[in-house]
């Protein structure tokens, strides 16, 4: 989840104060994280790619099959659908989740005096696992047993998970829930940051409030946004343990994202295959949307690491 | 010169307060009813009891063993990380030579990788290893895709140690490792803090490992205890729910006790 | 930063211990589970009837030296658990199954032991079942699993009460059910409980009333590879009279969002939110153990109803046979294992059985239906199945496992009016045939 803001802080260690040569360590001093990190990451991934050209039923050992597995994965409209159904969900959360964030940072930031209590409220849901989350809003949400029930008001039937919308929407709710105080974290560390002295230029101006916000605030606060971006959209694309656990991709397969998709394809269908070459998309796809938004901002040309926190 | 309020702001926060209090008031609630007045009456009322049985019960149910694995998850992931992130880091940033760069390369593109893509390859791994259904076979994965993240921190700390203190050290004629160990690492509290902290949260909350490469009850960490609750007694709201909050309260005390490293280490990047 | 400084090296420190203490502490359990010396795992579907398992292999280690270790697994991930640990090394020694398809890719990967050995040497754990159940386990020629819960007819359940208060009697025919629907509608409960959720309870719908409108041929046909069968007309009007059902509104509509295997369904019977539930006969053991009350008092029970000009015969039941334990090849203790499953026709094993409400296949059960703790609903349920010219396996274990999904989406969206009769028709004649 915590993306390629990195790539950026990367670019500082070409330029390295030179120094004497006494006292530096040797490259075997970075031996065993390496070579700990190949064997547990760099080689599954290698191995996802080669298994994605293999059909493989989890008995018995993996044949090669050339392209065959790629063409059917191509060929299932289950699979185009949940491509869609990633993007939708990634868009929305990015969507609803930016400006609430935002909002709550900006709050945050500020001088109230009650402000302390609250927020320490406001970031529970950061506590909790995605799992803890998934299970407690299933539970919430349950028609007969959650709130539906004493809420119909609200919630009509409480078939939340038997439509497309409504499924979405849970999702896309949860989610925002669980991911909002985060974001919110980023805007309010950023928000801190900005110079107080434009603001008093702009008072002795005589901008309100609002004017404040969206000539100051926002504008100042880009470099964060770009970055919050970034973590929605590779969080978006990845998401799964919400999935699993509160709508298992249905009804039928209206919510099957292809993060679901590939776990269900290999550990439901028992096509490893298939599974490896829709996480091996899966990888491409994150890595090419968040190269694109880095490029397209500029954020790479920006020198500014410090603004996460 | 004091602001005014943002109003805009303080709406949102006002609606954002109900949303999040009103669901953990229910939780809450919820956990410290009996089954029989839960279901009389609703996710919505207030409780009228109060009994701890929900919590007791599930301890009875596997909870204490889950924990107890989670704990060994949490704390060899943490051992493992602070035995291989500082000396990485420390390489990074004092060696200049040109292998280095491409170490750091490597992990760098390893943030870009999510665990759900390796996880058929992982389970063909941890296999093949005889060590599927065995908490090792969680250790270590979780571990590994702890390590970019830990690094950028790490990196981030040690290279705000001045290059003078280090030409004091090398004057006095300090070994590499004098230097590191008495040099380097007390002058990275702050980074080992936040990567400690980092790390234990991901071991605490991982799911997607533990779900595809264990299965017995002598393996269950507390995360895939709960998606097994829910998955075969999720109408016993109270007894679910209660299991949703122990699973939470040692991240709770941590958020009451260490604010600070616990928010530099949820935020990963940036904890410089 | 100064004040700081013991915190790295303690850490440092500490890191350094407690990786040894659990890499030594793991090792050690790594040696044992390769090793496993004197145990045999047990791998069953988690639910209410894991209290019998439990007793079962309490009295096994009670006597034998080898233990038996019981492994459950919510019913709900079961299979796709089962596959994924097969083929590893900590797969168990013996597994619940449903017997036909769902074992035949394990007996071609080679992977299970033929339970022939066991039955030259004790002819007891092939004799002592009724020989049509312990065939569903034959693959072949070879057996290669022992019957190891109870048959699982499904029977139409209904809640008494409800029922007497809409002045609804238990339908014996598809008109009395409409307008026993109609009546309950009329009174604000949702008529018919449904783990649509879960899927396979949607499933059921379809197997009654294929079987009820075309006969058991019609599915032994499309299952044997003719695909024609699934356009046929009578296919046609089943999907029809469904059809009806659903939009008369007899499963209210939220039905995707409810589930049996999480206690859902069950829940809304017991607690008169629902008149009906269509379900395998162990409804009666999920009722007995999440509301004993209701099981005991308010909990009725019919055969499926009659339709006027079907095909098939009104005595005809669909569910699964029984549950079966098959023996993997690579178990270190073969003796132990054939020892434990001697257990599954043991008197004890019976009359556990009977008191939660399952109805072993053993020969000997008949001797043992007036102890059980509701012996009319085992009689019931024995009358029942002897009866039965026809007993169709539930379509989703009698495919191939590939097919599983597949049929399990098209029921849903046919029922949630994602596809229509065409839609679904197609989806049948896609599925993969043996």
């Amino acid at each position: 989840m915590v993306s390629l803001t990195a790539t950026v802080t990367g670019k500082r260690q070409t330029q390295r104060p030179a120094g004497r040569s006494i006292g530096r360590p040797g490259l075997a001093w970075a031996l065993p994280a390496t070579i700990f990190f190949a064997l547990f990451a760099v080689v599954p991934l290698v191995l996802v790619a080669v298994l994605s050209f293999t059909t493989w039923s989890g008995l018995g050992s993996p044949e090669y099959a050339g392209f065959d597995t790629w063409a059917r994965v191509f060929q299932d409209p289950v699979m185009i659908k949940s491509l869609w159904l990633s993007v939708l969900l990634t868009v929305l959360g990015v969507v609803v989740q930016t400006p609430l964030s935002i909002l709550l940072g900006v709050w945050a930031a500020g001088p109230q005096r009650n402000r302390a209590v609250l927020s320490a409220i406001f970031f529970v849901p950061l506590l909790l696992s995605a799992t803890a989350v998934s299970v407690l809003w299933r539970a919430l949400l349950d028609p007969n047993f959650g709130v539906p029930s004493q809420a119909r008001w609200l919630f009509g039937d409480g078939n939340l998970f038997g439509t497309q919308t409504a499924a979405i929407g849970v999702l896309v709710f949860v989610s925002t829930w669980q991911f909002t105080p985060f974001h919110a974290l980023i805007y309010q560390g950023a928000t801190r940051a900005i110079p107080q002295v434009l603001y008093q230029a702009a008072q002795i101006d005589g901008a309100g409030t609002v004017r404040q916000f969206f000539h100051i605030t926002l504008p100042q606060l880009r470099n964060s946004i770009i970055t919050s971006m970034i973590l929605m959209i590779v969080g978006g694309l990845t998401t799964f343990d919400t999935v699993l656990i509160l709508t298992q991709g249905g009804p039928g397969t209206d919510t099957t994202i292809s993060a679901y998709y590939m776990y269900d394809k290999a550990f439901k269908g028992f096509d490893f295959g298939a599974g490896a070459a829709v996480a091996l998309m899966l990888v491409v796809v994150a890595t090419v949307i968040s190269l694109v938004v880095v490029r397209v901002s500029g954020y790479d040309k920006m020198a500014g690491t410090k603004e996460g926190l | 010169m004091r602001r005014r309020p943002n109003y805009l702001a303080g709406l949102g926060a006002l609606l954002w307060l109900a949303l999040v209090g009103l669901p953990l008031y229910v939780m809450l609630g919820a956990t410290v009813q009996t089954r029989e007045e839960y279901s009389a009456g609703g996710p919505l009322a207030f409780p009228r009891s109060f009994t701890l049985d929900n919590y007791i019960q599930d301890f009875g149910n596997g909870f204490g063993q889950y924990f107890l694995n989670t704990v060994v998850v949490t704390v060899s992931v943490v051992a493992i990380v602070l035995l291989l992130v500082p000396p990485l880091a420390f390489t990074i940033v004092r060696n200049r030579g040109r292998g280095t760069s491409g170490v750091f390369r490597l992990f760098l593109l390893g943030l870009a990788i999510p665990a759900q893509a390796v996880i058929v390859p992982m389970f063909y791994v941890i296999s093949k290893a005889g060590l599927y259904d065995n908490l090792i076979g969680v250790i270590l994965p979780t571990a590994a895709f702890c390590l970019p993240v830990c690094t950028l921190i790490l990196t981030g700390t040690m290279r705000d140690i001045t290059s003078d203190l280090f030409e004091a050290m090398a004057m006095d004629g300090a070994s590499v490792r004098r230097t590191f160990f008495q040099l380097v690492l007390p002058l990275s509290g702050s980074g080992l803090s936040t990567i400690v902290v980092f790390s234990a949260l991901q071991a605490w909350n991982g799911f997607l490992f533990p779900l595809v490469l264990t299965q017995s009850e002598e393996t269950k960490v507390i995360t895939l205890g709960l998606y097994n609750f829910r998955t075969q007694y999720g109408i016993n709201i109270p007894g679910l729910l209660a299991a949703v909050v122990l699973s939470t309260i040692p991240v709770l005390l941590v958020y009451l006790f260490a604010r600070r490293a616990l928010v530099q280490g949820l935020m990963g990047v940036g904890g410089k | 930063m100064k004040k700081r400084a013991w915190f790295p090296r303690a850490v440092a420190g500490g890191a350094t211990l407690a990786l040894g203490l659990t890499l030594t502490a793991c090792g050690g359990d790594g040696a044992s589970a390769g090793g496993d010396s004197g145990t045999i795992h047990v791998l069953v579907y988690g639910d209410s009837a894991n209290k019998v398992e439990k007793a079962i292999v309490a009295e096994f280690n009670k006597t034998s030296k080898v233990k038996a270790v019981l492994d459950t697994v919510p019913g709900a991930d079961y299979q796709q658990k089962l596959q994924t640990v097969i083929n590893t090394k900590q797969a168990p020694d013996v597994f619940f199954n449903w017997g036909g398809g769902s074992i035949q890719p394990f007996v071609k990967a080679g992977l299970l032991l033929p339970l022939d050995d066991f039955i030259k040497k004790d002819p007891g754990l092939k004799d002592n079942f009724l020989s049509s159940v312990f065939n569903t386990a034959v693959v072949d020629g070879k057996s290669y699993g022992v019957p190891m819960r109870g048959t699982q007819p499904v029977l139409m359940f209904n809640n008494k009460k409800v029922l007497a208060d809409a002045g609804v009697q238990p339908p014996q025919t598809w008109d009395e059910l409409i307008a026993a629907v109609k009546k309950l509608k009329a009174k604000g409960v949702t008529p018919i409980a449904l783990g649509g959720g879960d899927q396979w309870p949607t499933l059921m719908w379809f197997e009654y009333l294929y079987d009820r409108v075309a006969g058991p041929e019609l599915f032994t046909k499309a299952l044997g590879g003719d695909k024609s069968a699934w356009e046929s007309e009578d296919s046609k009007k089943a999907l029809s009279m469904l059809k009806e059902l659903i939009d008369a509104g007899a499963f209210g509509t939220n039905f995707d969002s409810v589930k049996f295997t999480d206690g859902g369904s069950p829940q809304l019977l017991a607690s008169g939110k629902a008149g009906f539930e269509l379900m395998g006969s162990w409804e009666y053991s999920t009722q007995q153990d999440a509301s004993p009350d209701f099981a005991k008092n308010d909990l009725g029970y019919t055969n499926f109803p009659t339709v006027a000009g079907g095909k098939g015969d009104a005595a005809n039941v669909v569910g699964n046979t029984n549950n079966f334990y098959s023996v993997l090849k690579k178990t270190e203790h073969p003796e132990a294992v054939a020892e434990f499953l001697k257990l599954m026709y043991s008197d004890d094993f019976v009359k556990q059985q009977l008191a939660i409400g399952n109805l072993p296949t053993t020969t000997n059960t008949t001797k043992f239906l007036d102890t059980a703790d509701n012996p009319d609903y085992l009689k019931y349920q024995f009358d029942l199945v002897d009866k039965a010219p026809s007993f169709q396996l539930s379509w989703d274990q009698a495919y191939p496992p590939s097919g599983i999904t597949p049929i399990h989406q098209a029921v849903q969206q046919f029922f949630n009016g994602q596809v229509d009769a065409d839609g679904f028709i197609k989806a049948m004649q896609a599925l993969p045939t043996s």
